[in-house]
C-alpha cells in the first residue's frame, strides 16, 4: 500500500529525515517508536503532505501511485488519514460541520452522493459513545478549549468516521489517561482490516499493550535503525533508547 | 488628483426648488453653513483616509442634470423583498421620500414627519448641513413602550438616471425604562451611481434598553456616508452591531455621548471589503461621567483590491471616574492588494479608569487551513470555512432575534461573493 524508499526530507535548512525506506501492506499494524526528534511527526507529516516539510530526495508510493504529487486534500481523499500530535483548534469552524464536510469530500470523490444528515448524526453520536465523548462535542468549535484527551478522542472520532485506507496515529496515546487510552484502542482495534493498514507513532510502549502491532520499527536520527516483531518494543522498553542508538551506530 | 468642488450656486438653485413648508428655513440656514464651511477634505484628521470626490462628483452631476428626486413608485418590490425577511413594523425612506405604507400604526411608537413639523435641528457638522439643506421629509420617533415587533427603518434609494443624491434623517428617542429594538437596514435597487447621506440621532432615556442592529448593503455605484448621535441617559444601555457589505464608498461616524452615569454601550461592526471598495469605520465615545462603560469589536474581512479604515476614538473626559472603555479590531487580509488603516485613540484625562484596545491584521491561519485540508477539504473550502468563522461570532451577537437569519443569510452572499475573487 505505502512504499517509502530512501525519503530525505528537511524543515527549513534542517536535514531531518535522512534516508527513510519503509514498506506497510495493507491488512498490516506498524508501530514507529523513538526517541523525541528523531523524526516520526516529520515523516507523519511528510506522508499527509505539510508543505513546510520540503522532500529533498527519495520516493514514496500509494496504492501504485506517487504520493509526493498529491495535495493534501487529495491524500486525504485517496484514504490517508492522519491523526495530529497537536491537534489544531478551530474557533468557530462547528466540529459536526466539519466532520460532515470531510465525509461528504470522500464520498464525493468515490462519486458518492452526499451523506444523509440523519444518518450521519446518528453514526457519529453512536461513535462518540462508544470513545466515551460526550456528543455536545459535536455542537463545539473543533477541537476548540478541548483537553488533550478530549482533542485526541476527537482525531479517533474523525478517523472512524472517515474510515480511511491508510491510518497514522502520531503519539494519540500522550497525555491520555488509562480509561481514555483503552477507549482510543478499542477505536483503533474496531478498524483493523485486511484492506487498511495502521501506523502507530508512538513514544512508549504503553499503547501497544492494547494495540498489538504487527512490526514494531525504530527511528533515530531520521533513519529506521531497526525492524522487528511487537517483542522489539518491550525490549526496548526494558533498554532504553540508548541500546538502539549503540545499535544503529555500531 | 484634481481636486473637485461641491457648485454651491447649483446646489443652492436645486434647494429653492424643494417644496416649501416647515423645513423651508432650515434648509436655508443649512445651505449657508455649508457655503461658509464646506466639506471635509482629506486636509481634516479626522478624513485622512476617505476623499469624498466621488460624492462630490455624483452630486454635481446629479445638481446638473435638474437635481429631481425619483419617485419611490417603482421602489415597491425591493422593499418588498427586503421588508420581508424581517419581521419588523417599517418605516420606509426611499429616494429620500418618507413612505409610511409598510408601518402599522402601534402603541407606544409616536411617528411624526419633519415636513409636518421640523423641530429644531442640530447642523454641527458640514454633512449634516448637506443633509438639512436637501431634506425633503424626515422622520422623528418616540418609543415609549416597548412594541411586540422591533421596529424598522429601510433607507433604500434607486439610481437609473446616471447619478442620483438623497438624503435620509431620522431621530429617535426611546422614553425613559423603556425597552427597544431597532432594525436599520440602508439599501440599493437600480444599477447607477448614487450619493446617499444620512444623519441619525438616538437619544436613549434614563434606564432605557436599545437594541439596534444596522445593515447596510449598498450596490457598488453607491457612495455613502452617515452619521449615528448617540446619547445615554442614566443607567442606560445600548447593545449595537453593524454590518457593512456593500457600497463602493461608505463612511461611517458613529458618536456617541455618555454624559449620565450608570450607562453601558456595546457596539460591534462587522465590515467585508472586496475589490473596488473603501469602508471607513470611525467610532467616537464621549465619556463625560462615571461610571459607564463602552465597548466595541469590530472585524473586516478585505479581499481584492480594497481598503477599509477603523479608527476607535474614546476619550475619557476629566471626572469621569469608573469608566471602563475597550476597543478592539480585528482584520483578516486576504489578498496583498487590501489595505486597512486601523487606529485606536484612547484620550485620558481621569484617574480611575480601565481602558484597554487592541488590533490585529492578519492572514488565515495556515496551520488551520492545513488540517481542515487534511480532512479532504480543498484550499476553497478551507478558506471560505475558516473566513466564515471570522464573521461568526459577530453575526452571533446581532443583539435584534428577528434580524438574525436575515444578517446569516446577507452576511453568507456577500462571504461567497467575496471569496470568488482571485487571490493575489
Ligand atoms: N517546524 C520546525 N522547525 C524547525 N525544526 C523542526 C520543526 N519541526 C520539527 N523540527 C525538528 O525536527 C526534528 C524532528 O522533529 P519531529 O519529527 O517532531 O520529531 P519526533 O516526532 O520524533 O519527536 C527535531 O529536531 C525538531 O526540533
Ligand atoms: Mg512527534
Amino acid at each position: 500500500m505505502l512504499e517509502i524508499n530512501n525519503l530525505k526530507s528537511r524543515i527549513g535548512d534542517t536535514e531531518i529525515l535522512r534516508g527513510l525506506s519503509l514498506t506497510i501492506n495493507a491488512g498490516e499494524v506498524h508501530a514507529i517508536m523513538g526517541p523525541n526528534g528523531s523524526g516520526k511527526s516529520t515523516l507523519a507529516q511528510v506522508i499527509a503532505g505539510h508543505s513546510d516539510y520540503v522532500v529533498t530526495g527519495g520516493e514514496v508510493n500509494y496504492m501504485g501511485n506517487d504520493l509526493l504529487d498529491l495535495e493534501p486534500e487529495e491524500r486525504a481523499r485517496e484514504g490517508i488519514f492522519l491523526g495530529f500530535q497537536y491537534p489544531v483548534e478551530i474557533p468557530g469552524v462547528n466540529n459536526a460541520y466539519l466532520l460532515k464536510a470531510a465525509v461528504n469530500a470522500k464520498r464525493k470523490h468515490q462519486g458518492l452522493d452526499e451523506v444523509d444528515a440523519f444518518e450521519f448524526l446518528k453514526c457519529a453520536r453512536e461513535k462518540m459513545a462508544a470513545l466515551g465523548m460526550d456528543s455536545k462535542f459535536l455542537n463545539r468549535g473543533v477541537n476548540e478549549g478541548f483537553s488533550g484527551g478530549e482533542k485526541k478522542r476527537n482525531e479517533i472520532l474523525q478517523m472512524a468516521m472517515l474510515e480511511p485506507r491508510l491510518a497514522i496515529l502520531d503519539e494519540t496515546d500522550s497525555g491520555l489517561d488509562i480509561d481514555a487510552l483503552k477507549a482510543v484502542a478499542t477505536g483503533v482495534n474496531n478498524l483493523r482490516a485486511a484492506d487498511r493498514a495502521i501506523v502507530l507513532v508512538t513514544h512508549y510502549q504503553r499503547l501497544l499493550d492494547y494495540i498489538e502491532p504487527d512490526f514494531v520499527h525504530v527511528l533515530s536520527e531520521g533513519k529506521i535503525v531497526r525492524s522487528g516483531d511487537k517483542t522489539l518494543a518491550l525490549k526496548l522498553e526494558e533498554k532504553g533508547y540508548d541500546w538502539v542508538r549503540e545499535a544503529a551506530s555500531a | 488628483m484634481k481636486r473637485v468642488a461641491l457648485s454651491i450656486d447649483e446646489l443652492r438653485k436645486a434647494v429653492l426648488r424643494l417644496p416649501e413648508g416647515a423645513l423651508t428655513a432650515i434648509r436655508a440656514a443649512a445651505l449657508a453653513n455649508l457655503d461658509e464651511h464646506g466639506l471635509p477634505t482629506v486636509r481634516h484628521e479626522d478624513w485622512k483616509y476617505t476623499n469624498l470626490d466621488a460624492a462630490i462628483d455624483i452630486s454635481n452631476r446629479w445638481l446638473s442634470a435638474g437635481a429631481t428626486l425619483a419617485s419611490k413608485d417603482s421602489l415597491g418590490e425591493s422593499i418588498e423583498a427586503i421588508i420581508s425577511s424581517v419581521d419588523a413594523n417599517w418605516l420606509v425612506i426611499a429616494n429620500g421620500q418618507v413612505d409610511m405604507t409598510y408601518f402599522a400604526e402601534t402603541r407606544g411608537i409616536e411617528v411624526v414627519r419633519f415636513s409636518e413639523s421640523a423641530a429644531p435641528f442640530v447642523m454641527d457638522r458640514p454633512l449634516a448641513d448637506l443633509n438639512a439643506a436637501l431634506l425633503h421629509d424626515g422622520l422623528r420617533i418616540r418609543i415609549d413602550a416597548a412594541t411586540e415587533k422591533p421596529l424598522g427603518l429601510l433607507v433604500i434609494d434607486e439610481s437609473n438616471a446616471g447619478a442620483a443624491v438623497s438624503q435620509a434623517s431620522v431621530e429617535i428617542v426611546v422614553g425613559p425604562g423603556c425597552d427597544a429594538e431597532i432594525i436599520e437596514h440602508q439599501s440599493s435597487a437600480g444599477k447607477d451611481d448614487h450619493y446617499g447621506n444620512s444623519v441619525v440621532a438616538l437619544q436613549v432615556g434614563q434606564a432605557a434598553m436599545v437594541n439596534y442592529v444596522r445593515i447596510q448593503d449598498r450596490h457598488i455605484g453607491h457612495v455613502q456616508t452617515g452619521r449615528l448621535s448617540v446619547s445615554m441617559g442614566k443607567d442606560s444601555r445600548l447593545k449595537m452591531a453593524s454590518y457593512d457589505l456593500g457600497g463602493r464608498l461608505v463612511r461611517n461616524d458613529i458618536d456617541i455621548e455618555l454624559g449620565e452615569p450608570g450607562s453601558e454601550i456595546t457596539f460591534d461592526g462587522l465590515y467585508l471589503v472586496s475589490d473596488g471598495q473603501h469602508i471607513d469605520n470611525h467610532t467616537r465615545v464621549d465619556h463625560r461621567v462615571g461610571p459607564a462603560s463602552s465597548s466595541q469589536e469590530y472585524r473586516g474581512i478585505l479581499n481584492g483590491r480594497c481598503r477599509a479604515v477603523w479608527n476607535g476614538k474614546a476619550i475619557v473626559h476629566k471626572g469621569a471616574d469608573g469608566t471602563d472603555a475597550n476597543q478592539a479590531n480585528h482584520n483578516l487580509l486576504l489578498s496583498d492588494n487590501a489595505e486597512i488603516d486601523a487606529k485606536p485613540e484612547l484620550e485620558i484625562y481621569a484617574d480611575d479608569v480601565k481602558c484597554s484596545h487592541g488590533t490585529t491584521v492578519g492572514q488565515l491561519d495556515e496551520s488551520a487551513l492545513y488540517y481542515l485540508r487534511t480532512r479532504g477539504l480543498d484550499k476553497r473550502q478551507a478558506t471560505q470555512l475558516l473566513t466564515h468563522a471570522f464573521a461568526a461570532d459577530l453575526i452571533g451577537r446581532a443583539p435584534v432575534a428577528a434580524a438574525v437569519d436575515a444578517i446569516q443569510s446577507l452576511v453568507e452572499a456577500r462571504l461567497a461573493d467575496l471569496l470568488q475573487e482571485p487571490a493575489s
